[in-house]
């Protein structure tokens, strides 16, 4: 497996209250293409600062970010966002639906960016919905439909464009046990059959053993804790 | 890349009940706007058009107080006098006093024809002649019958009357002895060419009027409120004024002379700096309404930015995210712009059919429409700069953390 994500002494600060907080100091990581990390570790120990860096929504203050053949750290801030439509695909706690859209339309919001024609987009999404298993729900809005099935239109409006790699940030944070366990399940298909890279954030230790490695991040440093099924 | 622009108007419509009152807000403003600038248009014109070399005698007094009828012989002796007729407000109305007044004059009929010649054009005479043969038609006509009258078009539409019916009007300010009403007969329709002309007035012979009162028919004044004078091509208007008025110097009735265009600018005047008084109502009113619509933007905006923090990550350009809040904010305000444009319009077709006397030539014409939805739009676009500016300015991470 060649290094699909390289991170090379990333370092990241904030300011909060007037005070400088290094989140991530010097942080090397390498991910190959095909594999699913979960990151854990306490709040406020830089796991989403990683995930956003990653993604393309965040730079770092210092080090390099390689992610899909692009050094991101040198890529002008203006042509990130093309960069992200191409290559990735966010998937976040709270579903992040565009409330007054359906699920098939959530869905084909990333596809504008793309060069497919209407006819195209409609059935990219209805087929990103059907590996979701959503196909019943496609005209509903989120207000409608569940919370697991909200943040499996999440996941379908990732996959839409077909990206590179797949950023989630605590997928199961809002869902109950059983739930959570179906969207693992998902995430787990979409990296075994379509060979998607996934970096996950979360705090569950059942939905991180879903995942093939789980890396533990404590004061920037970090540490596998374990590899899940292969 | 495709902008999502039907994203817009789902908010739009999810946020209705706000946003038509936004559009209605706007579309007062824009009414307003409409509606006073062509109010001071109109006046405008009514005085633009008038003619300059047509002078007006009345007295130095008041427009009410009537000039003796021996007057007018002396006026066409003057020097540069081409001709002079009569020109005496009737005030009668049809029917019923609200809803039947209308502005009626008499004259006399072979002055008046040839004065008015570029300003009116007659379109139906009395055996169904058309333009030009009827002017001539109804000229002969109106010589033979006393009681002919010339209507104009806006007339003849509002009350349905046709050339050879005859109207009944009722007079107060000549009451018939006998306590009837005065009889007229229709015997052309003009249009009216200028807008110093209202083609909602009726035109009689002013020795119906005088005979009728002579003879002991009806009461009155006997005199002519006004004598309209056109001068004789090259004679100086100025001299002709100053020469009329200087032979009345010593009464009985002293007069005041002056060009139609000062006439119907004293009107005008009459009511004040219209204009400046207009047009403070008018910014004032579309001032407010511009904060009433950045204040809704923001709102929207507010609204937005988790939502402007998700496109963001999505891969969608900071362009195309103010592009929609800007697009959203100058659909309601265009829409607000059309809404006011419309009412205006109404409000203009009541001015003419309910103070036809007063503005006759009322009209929100399309410069005034034109700068009314410019404004409209353009209200849009500064009230979505600013809350464009914000949900650019706000990076995706935080924009999602909104609660929005």
């Amino acid at each position: 497996m060649s290094e699909f994500i390289a991170l090379r002494g990333v370092s990241k600060s904030y300011q909060r209250g007037g005070e400088t907080l290094r989140v991530l100091d010097g942080l090397d990581l390498d991910i190959p293409r095909t594999d699913f990390v979960a990151l854990m570790g306490p709040s406020g120990s830089g796991k989403t600062t990683i995930l956003n860096v990653i993604g393309g929504l965040d730079r770092p203050d210092e080090g390099s970010v390689i992610v899909a053949d692009t050094e991101l750290s040198a890529l002008a801030a203006s042509r990130l966002p093309a960069w992200r439509a191409r290559h990735v695909g966010f998937v976040f706690q709270s579903f992040n639906l565009v409330p007054v859209l359906t699920a098939r339309e959530n869905v084909t919001l990333p596809l504008l960016l793309t060069p497919l024609s209407k006819a195209e987009r409609r059935k990219q999404a209805e087929f990103a919905l059907e590996i979701v298993g959503l196909t019943d729900r496609m005209d509903h809005r989120p207000s409608q439909l569940s919370g697991g099935q909200e943040q499996r239109v999440a996941i379908a409006r990732a996959i839409a464009t077909d990206p590179d790699v797949i950023i989630a940030d605590e997928p199961t944070g809002d869902l109950d046990r059983e739930t959570a366990n179906e969207i693992m399940e998902l995430l787990g298909r979409l990296n075994r059959e379509l060979e998607k890279t996934i970096v996950m954030v979360t705090h569950d230790h059942l939905a991180a053993e879903s995942a093939k490695r789980s890396l533990h991040l404590d004061k920037g440093v970090l540490v596998e804790s374990g590899r899940g099924p292969a | 890349m495709k902008v999502p622009w039907g994203l817009a108007l789902r908010h739009i419509f999810e946020h209705w009940f706000r946003n038509l009152l936004t559009v209605l807000a706007v579309g007062v403003a824009v009414f307003l706007f409409c509606f006073l600038v062509s109010l001071i248009v109109t006046l405008d014109d009514q005085v633009e058009e008038a003619s300059q070399d047509r002078v007006i005698v009345q007295s130095a007094v008041s427009l009410f107080v009537t000039l003796p009828l021996d007057y007018l012989a002396k006026i066409a002796a003057v020097p540069g006098v081409g001709d002079v007729t009569k020109w005496q407000w009737f005030g009668a109305y049809f029917q019923n006093q609200s809803e039947g007044f209308f502005a009626q004059f008499g004259v006399d009929p072979d002055p008046f024809f040839r004065m008015y010649e570029r300003d009116i054009r007659i379109i139906e005479g009395p055996n169904g002649e058309t333009a030009p043969a009827a002017r001539e038609a109804v000229h002969l006509a109106m010589l033979e019958e006393k009681r002919g009258a010339l209507i104009g078009q806006a007339l003849a539409k509002k009350f349905g009357w046709k050339v050879g019916e005859a109207i009944p009007l009722t007079c107060t300010l000549f009451p018939r002895t006998d306590g009837g009403a005065w009889d007229f007969v229709v015997l052309g329709i003009y249009e009216k060419q200028r807008a110093n002309v209202d083609d909602s007035t009726l035109f009689f012979r002013f020795d119906y009027l005088e005979d009728t009162l002579r003879n002991g028919g009806a009461t009155g004044p006997l005199g002519s409120g006004t004598f309209f004078v056109q001068v004789a091509p090259d004679h100086e208007t100025a001299e002709v004024i100053e020469t009329i008025d200087a032979l009345f110097t010593n009464g009985p009735q002293r007069t005041k002379t002056s060009t139609e265009a000062a006439f119907q600018a004293s009107f005008v005047s009459m009511l004040g700096n219209l204009p400046l008084f207009l047009g403070t109502i008018g910014g004032a009113v579309v001032f407010a309404v511009f904060f009433s619509v950045v204040n809704t933007m923001m709102i929207s905006g507010r609204q937005r930015i988790r939502e402007s923090g998700i496109l963001k990550a999505l891969g969608f350009p900071n362009l195309t995210l103010g592009a929609l809040i800007v697009y959203e904010s100058v659909l309601l305000s265009s829409l607000g712009g059309l809404v006011g444009i419309g009412l205006a319009f109404g409000a203009a077709r009541g001015v003419r059919q309910k103070m036809a006397n007063f503005f006759p030539n009322f009209a929100v014409g399309p410069e005034t429409m034109a700068i009314g939805f410019g404004i409209a739009a353009g209200i849009g676009v500064i009230a979505g700069v600013t809350p464009m500016v914000h949900l650019m300015r706000t990076k995706p991470t935080d924009a999602m953390r909104s609660e929005g």
